[in-house]
């Protein structure tokens, strides 16, 4: 047996890794007849195989064995990165490793200087033993962020502990479902969901739900008899998950946990590959773009430095200055923090996103495959149309019902509207008295629950008038008469007659009747009425709505008094010469937010695609209905159709939308799939099953497209896997499917997606924002090193003042642009491209390194000379001081002035010009954060105070500077000095000249799209 | 295939750096037509241009506000520091007896130290002050320029002015001198109006008794008022920096010294814990002999 599931076990994974473009045929999906044979063996031998009585069920014993041997009865969760794996990823992820690298630089630094004199200064220790810090709490922080929102889906994932009825020792017992093993025999019944993989046993009217497992959507019924070779397909075995609708049954478990089919499936899907999102490919692209430039200036000023005579420990103290200088330590934390924000708010419109990067990667979606049932429409049978005298009338499909407009005056309508009330089985669950009618629990089937949720809106209370009419006999629906029949007394005290009430398939209706109602009046069915009633069914039919016939007839007083009684069996009643009254249709109408969402994904460059089991009649009305396929477009049927030509001699293109059945992609080849993916703009997936839902993400994916899926089933897991955002549903999701997804939709709803997308291109937007925020700083730590090694002039900042730039006056701000409104219609463009629309463009580099960086460099300089020059050393003095300047023993070094100044007088100064630059680049930072709101727009269009965070971020820099800065930072080492007020000034001028420069750049970018200024420019 | 990456030869790498380098279908050169760095190359000229002047009037506007006579603030300066001569790498004064040139090099450098002090240059250029006063020179409302300064005789050095002195200030013969210099800090007011003095001791006791006796010129160590204040070097063009001269006398042989000089004024300190230099020098002086 093991050896068998092993083969099966490599034999279904290389399929999975195979199938890229290869149809899955179903039957060799799941090769289950080759393992699973249970549902030909007769009961002896289940009992014999499995060692236990159909009767008794096991001993509690032999149970409590079993169970030892095969583990409880749950399906493993996925196999989780281990907690410490993850942690140590944050940790050297990204620009961890150049961080990392400094710290041993550091290191080295500080051994070789120790051994050579062993007072040599603790700074390169200390440095070193900062950055390991600033590495492992931003380590921390993100793995913190993930975690978090890791959490928030574990909770809801969690499964409900169910119990199950199981004989044992031949007694009834209550037991948590984890505890059954093979063998245990299991009472189910409606309501109950199939606690593991059976073999039912005997069964009375059990109906079960299998559409988590197999996409049909219809009851299915469950028998002791084997119907089919396919284990899959035979009625005798019920699946572990599925619900039982109806009936009761028993059955024997023969697999438990992840060995049942679920389990087998739920594993599959976690061994699809899933690919890189695409932010965490922009990320890396960045870290790549920053770590080449920190690297290779690093390396030039190596070997400058080294060309200038500077002793090699020196170099190597400046290689890490740049390499520090270069790297945005909080940039990481920013991003992060900024994600978590988005889906925090995603979460808010209930698209709850369990992996951080997919919030952007649902910005970038071109493609969503959606479902259509519960996804796109309302997940229920709603009264669409009714037909009555000769004309059919709309009734209101809306979520409420509220405006039922049709005409209610003919008498038509009222022993319509009679029929409709009485012949029907279904109920409101008691105790709903203050619950909107829509929303009320009915027991019965989806049609009748909506007919009787329909005459509840339009007449008032049902049940009283049913009492009324109280109802003598009735003969339910089932597939062989295809209708449904009782007879009542009527409410009229006078009239004594019984009514009998029929509905059903309206044809077999139609037979049966013999007189139609027109305006209340019964007139002989004749032709042209025939042939109206023909018309209009088509005509409803083909807008794939349910169709029902509505007839009825008073029995003669004389024939059938008070006290006749009536017998179902016999049929003592006439079921022919009826009067037929009228039709109407049912549809799952689609939910009333749907088709502007599904035109603001067009507006937005969005394909839609719907994947279904329906029938495709059904998927293509609800398609037009909520414009996947748009009013003016026709597929190649339609074109046939219109010019009267056979479909083989329509010119494909110049169809728009299809229509596929599953049964049609089952038979085409990948190079097919593909070109029907391109060339029509407008696809319906029709008669689908859940594993085709793969071939199409796989077709969509070769399109170079970044693919959404919507899914609920068990089955739909290994294409929400596959798909670059897998979205499972919240209500009528499983849990494998929301394991599998990458979000999941808390209300089951298409504009749910539309607005994540929103947010997701939001993001995307504003990460930008952060990121040219973050970098153009860098430039400004970079600088003075670069200086320092060439001009010679005392060190302009320091290494632990540039941390505090990354990592506390810029942090607030940064993560404040994350709140940034969209500056134009985000909707409107294009999805992003993904190897063309970079989230760092060379423009966005450019701009911020070259032009703004640099400007901000010269504002630091220019506050670094002015601290210098106020206190007695002029900038031609400065060039070139550096080794006079640094010599410890030199300790009467003269400034401008004549005068001397001793080694730590000179330190205090160079300590004082650090806390100038920092505090000159935290003042052109301010600046810089304002024209970062808006990368087009003026900030004034923008509104300057829409955007409080970014007022809060502003006041953070100007606070976090003033406490460095008067005394909490003249602790050693950090080597912040108390500036004159004065000072905290000198770079407003450079600040103004930054606003100004964007304000002009944008102004530019406004008025010449497309111009050389726009290219360069705009990023 | 989507999910595996297009696997890349050497060669297709090597033809699509080549393209981006040059391109002779779209005439790029890295990515770029002509004309295209043509702009990009005349916009960063002018946007640096543009740049450097800013830079430049923002200095230069900055520079018209500070005096070319004294700095506009002298926060670190409130504590002169104590240096002195010879200044020598580490502050370590070798004395090799046997080796002259372990001691040439300092006894050149002093003596271009103590050229301007030659009694001659100062009767030239400088006054005769009233010891034990401050020689103020204020501007009173008119800039009284140059200031003049008072003279420091070489000879007031003594013993080691290194005039006529066949033993090099004392390093020929391991008695070497070592001159102490206060910091100039302008407009400073050193002693308060109450006389100062120079002291030096050992660092440690075995220091003291290695370090022996010794002498200082001027008497006690003494640095008289008038030196005070300092005018900056613009006003106060030919000023003399005061100086002590300490001669030590019978250092302990091949053993290293810590000597700490330190300066007794009343408005100077000398305990500033992360300034070794405030008001106080520490050198380390060795006499080998073999």
């Amino acid at each position: 047996m093991s050896e068998a599931r092993l083969g099966l076990w490599s034999s279904m994974t290389s399929k999975v890794h195979s199938c890229s473009g290869i149809l899955w045929p179903e039957s060799s999906f799941f090769p289950l007849s080759q393992w699973l044979y249970d549902h030909r063996l007769s009961t002896k031998e289940l009992e014999e195989k499995y060692g236990t009585n159909i009767l008794q069920g096991l001993t509690n014993m032999r149970a409590a064995e079993i169970l030892a041997r095969d583990g409880p009865n749950v399906l493993s969760p996925p196999k989780e990165t281990p907690e410490i794996i993850k942690f140590l990823k944050q940790m050297i992820g990204g620009f961890s490793s150049l961080l990392w690298a400094g710290a041993v630089l550091c290191f080295i630094a500080y051994l070789i200087e120790f051994s050579k004199d062993k007072s040599a200064s603790l700074d390169n220790l200390y440095l070193g033993g900062v950055l390991i810090v600033v590495v492992i709490l931003t380590g921390m922080f993100a793995y913190y962020q993930e975690a978090k929102s890791t959490n928030i889906i574990a909770s809801f994932t969690k499964m409900i502990p169910r119990n199950a009825l199981v004989i044992r020792n031949g007694e009834k017992y209550e037991i948590p479902a984890e505890h059954l093993v093979l063998g245990d025999i299991v009472e189910i019944k409606g309501g109950d969901q199939i606690p593991a993989d059976i073999r039912i046993l005997t069964s009375q009217g059990c109906k079960v739900d299998n559409s988590s497992l197999t996409g049909e959507s219809e009851p299915q019924f469950r028998s002791c008899e084997v119907t089919h070779e396919n284990p899959l397909e035979s009625k005798n075995i019920g699946f572990y998950s599925t619900t039982c609708l109806e009936g009761t049954a028993t059955g024997m478990v023969i697999n438990t946990g992840d060995r049942t089919v679920i389990g087998r499936i739920a594993s599959l899907a976690s061994s699809v590959g899933h690919e890189k999102t695409p932010i965490a490919i922009e990320i890396e692209h960045f870290v790549h773009i920053v770590a080449g430039v920190a690297v290779s200036i690093g390396i030039v000023f190596f070997i400058i430095a080294i060309c200038m005579k500077y002793r090699v420990l020196d170099a190597v103290i400046f290689l890490i200055g740049i390499i520090l200088a270069n790297v945005p330590e909080g940039l990481v934390a920013a991003v992060t923090v900024s994600l978590s924000l988005t889906a925090k708010r995603m979460a808010k419109k209930n698209c709850l996103v369990k992996n951080l990067e997919a919030v952007e990667t649902l910005g970038s979606t071109s493609i969503i495959c959606s479902d259509k049932t519960g996804t796109l429409t309302q997940n229920r049978m709603t009264v669409a149309h009714l037909w009555f005298d000769n004309e059919i009338y709309q009734a209101d499909t809306s979520e409420n019902q509220k405006d039922q407009i049709f005409d209610q005056s003919s008498a038509t309508w009222t022993s319509l509207s009679k029929i409709v009330m009485l012949c029907n089985r279904a109920e409101f669950k008691s105790g709903q008295e203050s619950v909107p009618i829509m929303k009320k629990i009915v027991m019965g089937d989806a049609s009748e629950a909506a007919l009787l949720k329909f005459s509840e809106v339009v007449m008032g209370d049902v049940i009283e008038r049913r009492k009324k009419n109280r109802k003598v006999v009735e003969i339910p629906f089932n597939s062989v008469n295809k209708f449904q029949l009782s007879i009542h007394e009527t409410d009229d005290p006078n009239d004594k007659r019984f009514l009998l009430v029929m509905k059903g398939a309206p044809e077999r209706i139609l037979e049966k009747c013999s007189t139609i109602m027109i305006n209340g009046q019964e007139q002989p069915l004749d032709e042209s009425s025939v042939k109206a009633f023909q018309d209009a069914y088509m005509e409803l039919g083909g807008l794939g709505e349910r169709v029902l016939g509505f007839c009825h007839l008073y029995l003669p007083e004389d024939e059938f008094p008070d006290n006749y009684s009536f017998d179902v069996e016999s049929m003592n009643f006439p079921t022919s010469d009826l009067c037929f009254v009228g039709l109407i249709s049912l549809i799952d109408p689609p939910r009333s937010t749907v088709p502007d969402a599904v035109i603001k994904c067009r507006s937005a460059g969005i394909k839609v695609i719907m994947v279904t089991g329906d029938h495709p009649i059904t998927a293509k009305a609800i398609a037009r209905s909520v414009g996947i396929i748009s009013a003016n477009s026709e597929t190649v049927e339609d074109i046939a159709k219109r010019l009267k030509i056979p479909v083989e001699k329509v010119n494909k293109r110049e169809a728009k939308a299809a229509v596929v059945s599953g049964m049609e992609l089952k038979e085409m080849s990948p190079e097919q799939l593909d070109e029907l993916l391109a060339n029509h703009t407008e696809i319906v997936f029709a008669r689908t099953s859940p594993q085709q839902k793969l071939v199409i993400v796989e077709g969509c994916q070769r399109q170079n497209a970044i693919v959404a899926v919507t899914g609920d089933g068990v089955n739909d897991s290994p294409a929400l896997k596959k798909a670059d955002i897998g979205i499972a549903m919240g209500c009528a999701g499983s849990d494998a499917a929301k394991i599998a997804a990458d979000m999941v939709l808390l209300d089951d709803n298409f504009s749910s997606i539309v607005t994540g997308i929103e947010e997701g291109r939001l993001i995307f937007d504003n990460l930008k924002k952060i990121i040219a925020f973050t970098l153009t700083k860098n430039i400004a730590e970079l600088i003075p090193f670069l200086i320092f090694i060439i001009a010679g002039v005392p060190l302009p900042i320091g290494t632990i003042a540039i941390l505090f730039i990354d990592l506390g006056t810029d942090i607030i701000p940064s993560i404040a642009l994350a709140y940034e409104k969209a500056e134009s219609d985000i909707m409107n463009r294009k999805p992003r491209h993904k190897k063309k629309d970079r989230l760092v463009n060379h423009q966005l580099a450019l701009y911020s390194y070259l032009q703004i960086g640099i400007l901000q460099s010269v504002g630091g300089f220019f506050a670094y000379f002015t601290v210098y020059t106020v206190q007695g050393f002029k900038p031609d003095l400065l060039l070139y001081l550096r080794p006079l300047w640094e010599n410890d023993s030199l300790n009467d070094l003269e400034d401008s002035y004549g005068q001397e100044w001793t080694k730590y007088q000179r330190q205090y100064l160079e300590w004082t010009g650090y806390t100038a630059y920092f505090v000159a680049v935290m003042v052109q930072q301010i600046a810089d954060v304002i024209i970062r709101k808006t990368r087009i727009n003026s900030v004034f269009q923008q509104g300057l105070f829409r955007n409080k965070y970014i007022w809060v971020g502003i006041a953070s820099q100007i606070i976090i500077a003033v406490i460095l800065s008067s005394g909490f930072g003249s602790i050693p080492v950090l080597n912040f000095t108390t500036l004159r007020i004065q000072y905290w000034f000198v770079a407003v001028p450079y600040a103004i000249v930054i606003w100004l420069y964007d304000e002009f750049r944008k102004l530019l970018v406004r008025h010449y799209p497309g111009s050389w200024w726009d290219k360069t420019m705009y990023y | 295939m989507v999910t595996e990456k297009d696997k890349r030869t050497g060669g297709q790498v090597w033809e699509q750096w080549k393209e981006f380098v040059w391109n002779p279908r779209t005439h790029e050169f890295m990515g770029r037509t002509g004309s295209s760095w043509a702009f990009i190359i005349l916009f960063y000229l002018v946007f640096y241009v543009f740049l450097t002047a800013m830079f430049t009037l923002t200095m230069w506007v900055m520079l018209q506000t500070v005096s070319d006579h004294i700095p506009t603030y002298q926060d670190q300066l409130a504590t002169p520091g104590l240096m002195i001569r010879p200044k020598t790498e580490n502050l370590e004064v070798l004395v090799n007896l046997s080796d002259s040139s372990s001691w040439n090099e300092h006894v050149q450098i002093l003596d271009k130290f103590l050229e301007p002090y030659n009694d001659s240059i100062q009767a030239q250029k400088n006054d005769v002050c009233r010891p034990g006063h401050y020689y103020e020179q204020p501007d009173n409302g008119v800039l009284n320029y140059p200031k003049r300064a008072c003279q420091f005789n070489r000879t007031q050095l003594g013993d080691c002015s290194g005039l006529n002195d066949p033993t090099h200030y004392g390093y020929s013969t391991g008695q070497p001198c070592i001159f102490i210099k206060m910091n100039r800090v302008i407009n400073f007011y050193a002693g308060a109006n109450q006389t100062m003095n120079v002291t030096c001791a050992g660092k440690r006791n075995e220091d003291a008794k290695n370090l022996g006796d010794f002498t200082m010129f001027p008497a006690n160590g003494n640095i008289d008022l008038m030196y005070f204040p300092y005018y900056g070097k613009k006003f106060h063009v030919n000023y003399t920096q005061p100086l002590v001269a300490v001669k030590f006398m019978n250092v302990t042989r091949n053993v290293e010294v810590n000597v700490e000089c330190r300066i007794n004024a009343v408005n100077i300190a000398t305990n500033d814990e992360r300034d070794k230099f405030a008001g106080r020098v520490a050198f380390k002086l060795q006499i080998i002999k073999t």
